[in-house]
């Protein structure tokens, strides 16, 4: 799974950088974090955001040792080390300040979905939709995307296998007007959720991202969910800040875990707009989809065992 | 003052490691920054090394420059096919044999791909450029998984259809009674398993045959590169369709998994047959960061046919070679 061997090269690295007796501590902790750069590097984590963290984590490392690293044990030290990257890893995947979307119940909640081309947003609303159905709640789908071919039938398709309501156009070229329609069929219908799917886009073509804009200012919508591909590179955190201006959306959903990519653009994105990952996706069907919790994921990342009991101290 | 501006810029310096260490890590950051993966960035800049240590620096030029220079070389030699890609040139070839019937055997393509990455799109513009070179191609849906993959081959279609003859009306069926018209035309059996994609394929290109169509594009559905179960499939599909050429599209927003994408799907059809082309698309959504076409064109030797610039059918072009330098080194 995503940065699967991150943790082990970070254990190596640091493990060498303890047995290391002939550096001086300073120079041990430079080059283990030249490892964990690589590392970070590989796993496609924002090249601007790791030298920042590059820096965070050497601060902290050499601040503590010179109040007492002559009388710590190396287990000890070992503690601390992988207690700060453990830290600083999750400050990346955390946006602490903000407060993530609860749909009401009894009350129309309408979701937006965008995203760059194939990042998986018409999958994952969904997903999104069954999650919700079965939690109680009443759920609709819209379909604002009259752009890319099929996308329709796609959400048809797809909707009806998991028997949730739809709502879309064969006819209709203008996203925000079926959007329009779609949410307020559903709202008269007393539906709870709404979802809106729209067409792939990407900050480069500005008429794209205004027809984004359009489509939000019609549907108003209680939450806007970015859908990000855990594969993406180093264009992630470009392409995120983008999407943050002009949709100012509220959440992540990170598709494709399920693969063999390491995440760390997704992870760039997230400390790029301060905006949290609420679910996953794993997989092509239904139910491949899971909620996100930051610490578990980091841990995880990092290869559990290693780390277990850190947070307790 | 002077030694050191001599050292610096007036060249003929023998350049040794350390006059090249900082200058290798600074380009070193910037290809990765490029989405160049490290494993990619390492590999160039020891080229460079490679070339350069013990070499004497040219008159006027300093050793940043000189190693600019030959990254330039080496990303050009990656990047620049062994082979020959004129497949106008190679169609026309097999097109030209006829079997006893006077029936010529079509023109057999298959694209495949992670999920999402523009298998079904890049497909459709490559038909429309076969078209303008006045080849009849028959459309196959070989992805039966996804839903709605077939009708968004149809929606291509129509749409093929529409450009090549105005009079064409959307929804329409052609004189054998299927959707498109004389020179596009779409073959498909619905959604089902494996067994059926194999099925469609062998079937289309018969009928193919039979119908006297030039061209045959076979998409096929998304797969993780990591999945055997999804990726064995592959192998059995090209011993059965025997492809004449196997593209794998690959997207340029990718970062350093491309290297392992680009690998695993060039494996996928076993010892004797590899992939013959990359389409690189979605180039038109990274601005200047288009390290994924070199990752995996390193990764595997295998060239690059088109690259992706947009989503209409128009936006399919030919790779130039020194645009595509000049941008990583920029
Ligand atoms: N393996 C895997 N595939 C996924 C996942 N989510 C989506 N996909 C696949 O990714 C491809 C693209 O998904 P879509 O939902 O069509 O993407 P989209 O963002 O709606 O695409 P556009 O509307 O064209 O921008 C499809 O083949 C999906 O089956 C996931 O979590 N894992
Ligand atoms: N900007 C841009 N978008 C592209 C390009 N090529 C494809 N797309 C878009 O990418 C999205 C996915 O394209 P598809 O052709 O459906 O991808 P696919 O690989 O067939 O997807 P699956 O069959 O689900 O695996 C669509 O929204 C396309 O319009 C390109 O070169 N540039
Ligand atoms: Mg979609
Ligand atoms: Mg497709």
């Amino acid at each position: 799974m995503v940065l699967a061997n991150l943790g082990k090269r970070i254990n190596g690295a640091v493990n060498n950088a303890l047995s290391n007796t002939q550096d001086d501590y300073a120079t041990s902790v430079d080059i283990m974090l030249k490892a964990i750069v690589t590392a970070l590097l590989e796993s496609d984590v924002n090249i601007a955001l790791v030298s920042k963290l590059r820096g965070n984590i050497r601060n902290k490392l050499l601040d503590k040792s010179a109040k007492g690293n002559r009388s710590m044990t190396n287990a000890q030290t070992k503690k601390l080390i992988h207690k700060t990257v453990f830290e600083e890893l999750c400050d990346l995947v955390d946006a602490k300040e903000t407060q993530v979307f609860q749909p009401k119940k009894k009350k129309t909640n309408v979701i937006m979905f965008v995203g760059l081309q194939g990042s998986g947003k018409t999958t994952s609303c969904t997903k999104l939709a069954v999650y919700y159905s079965k939690r109680g709640f009443k759920v609709g789908l819209v379909c604002a995307d009259t752009f890319r071919a099929g996308a329709f039938d796609q959400l048809k398709q797809n909707a009806i296998k998991a028997r949730i309501p739809f709502y879309g156009s064969y006819t209709e070229t203008d996203p925000a007007k079926v959007a329009a329609e779609g949410v307020a069929k559903f709202k008269k219908e007393k539906f709870e959720i709404i979802i809106v799917d729209t067409s792939g886009r990407h900050r480069q073509e500005e008429a794209l991202f205004q027809e984004m804009i359009e489509i939000s200012h019609v549907v108003k919508p209680n939450q806007t969910i970015m859908v990000l591909d855990a594969s993406i590179g180093q264009a992630a955190e470009q392409q995120s800040k983008a999407f943050k201006e002009s949709s100012d959306f509220g959440a992540i959903i990170l598709t494709k875990m399920d693969g063999h990519a390491k995440g760390g653009g997704a992870i760039s994105a997230v400390a790029a707009t301060k905006t949290p990952i609420i679910f996953i996706g794993t997989g092509e069907h239904i139910h491949d989809f899971e909620k996100f919790s930051p610490k578990s994921f980091v841990s995880k990342l990092l290869g559990i065992g290693d780390f277990e009991g850190l947070m307790e101290q | 003052a002077f030694g050191f501006l001599q050292r610096k810029f007036l060249g003929n310096k023998t350049i040794d490691t350390n006059d090249l260490e900082s200058v290798l890590d600074k380009l070193r950051q910037k290809l990765v920054s490029k989405n160049v993966a490290p494993e990619v960035a390492d590999y160039l800049t020891e080229q460079v090394s490679r070339d350069l240590v013990g070499s004497k620096t040219a008159n006027w030029t300093s050793v940043e420059n000189t190693a600019r220079e030959s990254l330039s070389r080496t990303l050009t030699k990656i990047l620049t096919p062994g082979v020959s890609v004129d497949l106008l040139h190679d169609i026309q070839g097999k097109l030209s044999h006829k079997d006893k019937d006077g029936k010529k055997q079509p023109y057999v393509f298959s694209v495949v791909g992670v999920n999402g990455v523009g298998k079904s799109t890049n497909l459709s513009k490559l038909a429309f450029w076969l078209l303008q070179n006045k080849l009849k191609v028959l459309i196959v849906a070989c992805d039966t998984f996804r839903s709605g993959a077939v009708e968004q081959l149809r929606v291509h279609v129509e749409n093929l259809a529409q450009l090549t003859d105005e009079s064409h009306v959307r929804g329409s069926k052609n004189r054998r009674g299927k959707s498109g018209n004389d020179s596009v035309e779409l073959f498909e059996a619905g959604y089902g398993g494996s067994d059926l994609v194999t099925k469609i394929a062998k079937q289309a290109i018969k009928y193919a045959h039979d119908q006297d169509f030039d061209i045959v594009l076979m998409d096929t559905a998304g797969r993780r590169h990591n999945d055997p179960t999804l990726m064995s499939p592959l192998k059995a599909f090209a011993e059965q369709a025997k492809p004449d050429k196997i593209i794998m599209v690959g997207e340029a927003l990718v970062g350093t998994d491309s290297v392992q994408q680009a690998k695993n799907f060039n494996d996928a059809f076993g010892k004797v047959r590899n992939l013959d082309f990359f389409i690189i698309s979605k180039c038109d959504t990274v601005g200047e960061m288009l390290g994924t076409m070199v990752n995996m064109v390193y990764a595997t030797g295998i060239p690059i046919l088109f690259v992706g610039v947009g989503q209409t059918y128009t936006d399919l072009r030919t790779l130039s070679v020194s645009w595509a330098v000049n941008t990583l080194m920029s």
